[in-house]
């Protein structure tokens, strides 16, 4: 399964980057004069004082007792309150420490202290000198940072072989000092920096990316609110980064006093914890509203019995130990309850982020124990390192989601494109469907003009020759006109093929071009009398011929039978009708005389076929035909022919 | 017209031997015309390219080696001076327009009387080229504005007179009447249509070489 793939790619990260922190260690030990033994002196106070500038290492007061450094007083889990107006009750511990040999901080330059608890302040004297001295807070005062103290190196300085400590505290607790390394910087500058990175500066570091993708995370679920998820994501970060600052700071006064600060530090586990619930019953789509209520209603009362505003208010640091307590609890009651859940529902990711869950409660375990001096204050707090890891448990899930989005998105708008292509194809389809059956129908129709075109023109002339020919009937001059009359027509119906675009005068333009040799060669002139006529919009490739066929006709009859000298063409509009009219100053003919029949069925047939009227006058001073065209076809009936 | 002085040199590219035939006669009835040299194909006539130019130069534009668009733009690279002319029977514009793209001036109808071949000839060696009322027609819509815009700077443009005369032939005027309407005279509209062919021809290669730099290809 892709899951089991994943964690345990995650789980082979993890190990190589631990193995990595372990051998960075081991090859950064501190080397030097290394001090585990001192002797310590107590005395009781009230209030803080500042330390003396000077002390003599052999006139301090004692009692003093040996004891083996690190060295930590068993703290008293007290509520003592240390109210407004009243100096808490304290006490300075003295640790006096001898180095076997007296050596010169030209040659050993640096006092290292791997950890120190004060609850208060530190002030460090060398050979009796004042060397170093706190100016932090007296609560936070950062003492999960190491200290690395580099001593005066003045001209003809002394060697130095004594070194005392003032811890000044709330009695009771705090006040515990870890073993002391004094060498150059090569012996102990290295592992001071790799302890300072571990303890303090990796929480800020990954507290710090962890909150930017929060921030991300929550523009996200600014955008869809909808999504918890992306909500809690942000909150656990937040949470996270709060919890995550007493690792780092305190070596600076604070700009808040110790009471908000500790009730920010304090209270964010329980933060953590309550996050980590609602963001794993989300995940797990679970109800769990008793673990809620108890989730929320313990975060509530611990918020509020330690928030400074109130007078009586617990003191947060001071409660702390009954707070992680609680939390402990609380994490147990989340992660038990979740894990079940998820194991039910077979959610993996929700299974591992609940086990994560539960496991820092029990690594809470050590931090309880370190902060208690129960354990060599040597160590580390581990809790920072296993947030890290959560950390990137809770990025897992959220981007896992995010992805999956994004994936169905995708996915949708793949399926989206598909229809739509598919779509298109039906219409291209049908369209070409339509189109051949138009385009068929087109061909049929030209097909079908053609023919009869042919049939009545150049098919009947030919045949005509053919049989006069025959009958030897033919001379040459005749033969030539005949075949002279094919090529005219085989012209016309070539011409008849192009586009026209609904233009007469172009039609009848193309026709003049045509016959004017012949017309010229039978010494007959030729008046252009055409007017712009409107655009005729019925006038295809059908149309186009029957009006050239008309007009042929005219100028045939002229050149054979009329006798004429001169011929007119004019066009013009005349009560809505389009005119074309062809004259001559012929001798005429009768119009009702049988003979003349043939070609003016013709042209009969094919004005109406166009429902156009044709007239033809005839006189002994000529003869005109005129063609009216509607400028306007009703359409139907007409195509039909 | 035959004032005696030295006869136009005739060439003609035709397959079709019965053409040839007549066409030959025709120049032989001019006594202004002299034939100047025959050729049945495109390799033929190209190879004549390389001789001396003849004044007149008639292509067939279906030839068996190839298309007579290739012997006329050769003919019009190589004899700048010499009158091309396209033999057609139909003079349409599917075949008249793409010769005078690529450099004719004019064409010949072939099913014309020989005496009417012969005065056609010496109309275009005068300077006046013959047009259809479609290929005006067809020339008009080439030069319309709107299509033209991507070229415009390299492009020709019609005059309006120019253009007034193209739409006085699509209407079916003859130059006569056409040269009487517009008030000039009939060698005025004959050297109108002359220029129009040029402007064609002109347009016909910049529109390739706009073409060509459009593909990448220049």
């Amino acid at each position: 399964m892709a899951f089991y793939k994943l964690l345990w790619r995650y789980l082979a990260a993890l190990g190589i980057v631990i193995a990595a922190a372990v051998v960075l260690h081991l090859i950064t030990q501190p080397s030097g004069i290394h001090l585990t033994e001192a002797e310590l002196a107590v005395e009781s106070t009230v209030g803080y004082q500042p330390p003396p500038a000077m002390v003599d290492p052999a006139a301090l007061a004692g009692p003093w007792a040996p004891v083996a450094l690190p060295n930590a007083a068993m703290p008293k889990l007290a509520l003592s309150q240390q109210g407004i107006g009243r100096e808490p009750d304290t006490q300075v511990t003295w640790y006096r420490a001898t180095l076997p040999l007296a050596v010169s901080p030209a040659d050993k330059g640096y006092l290292y202290i791997p950890r120190w608890k004060s609850d208060g302040t530190l002030a460090v004297y060398i050979d009796g000198r004042l060397q170093y001295q706190s100016h932090a807070n007296l609560q936070w005062n950062g003492s999960n940072r190491p200290l690395r103290i580099a001593l005066d190196v003045t001209e003809g300085v002394a060697p130095f072989s004594s070194i005392v400590i003032r811890l000044q505290h709330v009695r009771g607790i705090g006040g515990a000092l870890s073993s002391l390394w004094v060498g150059n910087f090569d012996e102990v500058g290295p592992a001071y920096m790799v302890r300072n990175f571990f303890a303090a500066e990796l929480s800020y570091l990954t507290g710090a990316a962890f909150l930017a993708s929060g921030v991300f995370s929550l523009l996200v679920w600014f955008g869809r609110r909808q999504e918890r998820l992306y909500l809690l994501f942000f909150l656990m970060s937040a949470a996270t980064f709060i919890r995550g600052l007493h690792n780092h700071l305190g070596l600076e006064r604070l700009p808040i006093d110790d009471q908000w600060f500790g009730w920010l530090t304090v209270n964010s586990t329980m933060w953590m914890v309550a996050v980590s619930h609602l963001f794993l019953i989300s995940v797990l789509h679970v109800r769990a509203r008793w673990i809620t209520a108890i989730v929320g209603g313990a975060t509530l009362a611990m918020g509020l019995a330690t928030l400074p505003l109130l007078e009586g208010a617990l003191d947060p640091t001071l409660t702390a130990p009954f707070a992680y307590a609680a939390a402990f609890i609380v994490c147990n009651l989340v992660g038990i309850s979740s894990i079940r859940a998820a194991w039910r529902q077979r959610s993996m990711e929700g299974l591992v982020l609940a086990v994560w869950v539960l496991l820092t409660a029990y690594l809470g375990i050590n931090e309880l124990l370190l902060q208690n001096n129960l354990i060599s204050i040597e160590g580390y707090f581990i809790l920072p390192f296993v947030q890290v890891a959560l950390v990137f448990a809770f990025f897992h899930i959220v981007m896992a989601r995010y992805l999956k989005a994004m994936d169905t998105i995708e996915q949708s708008n793949a399926l989206l494109g598909e229809q739509l292509a598919a779509r298109e194809a039906e219409l291209v389809a049908s369209h070409e469907r339509v189109r051949e059956v138009e385009q068929r129908e087109l061909l049929f129709h030209e097909r079908q003009r053609l023919t009869e075109d042919m049939h009545d023109g150049l098919g009947s002339s030919l045949l005509g020759a053919l049989r006069m020919v025959e009958r030897g009937r033919l001379d040459e001059a005749e033969l030539k006109q005949i075949l002279q009359g094919c090529i005219d027509d085989l012209k016309l119906t070539i011409d008849s093929l192009e586009p026209v675009e609904t233009d007469l005068l172009l039609l009848l333009g193309t026709l003049r071009f045509r016959l004017e040799p012949r017309l010229e060669s039978t010494g007959i002139k030729l008046n252009w009398n055409v007017r712009d006529v409107p655009p005729v919009s019925w006038l295809d490739h059908r149309y186009a011929l029957h009006i050239l066929r008309v007009v042929q006709e005219a100028f045939t009859n002229i050149i054979k039978h009329a006798g004429a000298t001169e011929a007119t063409v004019s066009t013009g509009v005349v009560a809505g009708d389009i005119v074309v009219s062809v004259a001559d100053n012929g001798k005429g003919f009768d119009t009702t005389a049988p003979r003349t029949g043939r070609g003016l069925a013709n042209q009969t047939r094919r004005a109406s076929a166009m429902r156009a009227k044709l007239t033809v006058e005839s006189g002994p001073t000529g003869t005109k035909l005129t063609l009216l065209l509607p400028i306007r076809q009703l359409g139907e009936g007409v195509a039909a022919q | 017209m035959a004032t005696g002085s030295v006869p136009l040199k005739v060439m003609v590219v035709e397959d079709d031997q019965s053409f040839r035939g007549s066409f030959t006669a025709a120049i032989a009835a001019a006594e202004d015309m002299h034939l100047h040299a025959v050729a049945e194909n495109v390799a033929q006539a190209m190879a004549l390219l390389d001789g001396p130019a003849a004044d007149i130069l008639v292509v067939d534009l279906g030839l068996p080696d190839g298309s007579g668009i290739e012997v006329i733009r050769a003919a019009h690279g190589a004899w700048p001076e010499c009158g091309i002319m396209v033999s057609t029977t139909f003079a349409d514009d599917r075949h008249v327009i793409p010769s005078i793209e690529a450099g004719a001036a004019g064409y010949l109808l072939k099913d014309s009387s020989q005496s009417r071949m012969a005065d056609d000839i010496r109309t275009l060696h005068s300077g006046g080229s013959p047009i259809s009322p479609r290929i005006a027609r067809k020339i008009l819509m080439r030069f319309m504005p709107p299509n033209r815009l991507p070229v415009a700077n390299r492009q020709p443009i019609l005059s309006p007179r120019e253009q007034q005369a193209l739409e006085l032939i699509t209407k079916g005027f003859s130059y006569d009447e056409i040269a009487e309407l517009m008030g000039v005279t009939r060698n005025t509209v004959m050297t109108f249509v002359r220029r129009i062919y040029q402007k064609l021809e002109v347009s016909s290669k910049a529109e390739a070489i706009f073409e060509a730099r459009s593909h990448g290809l220049l």
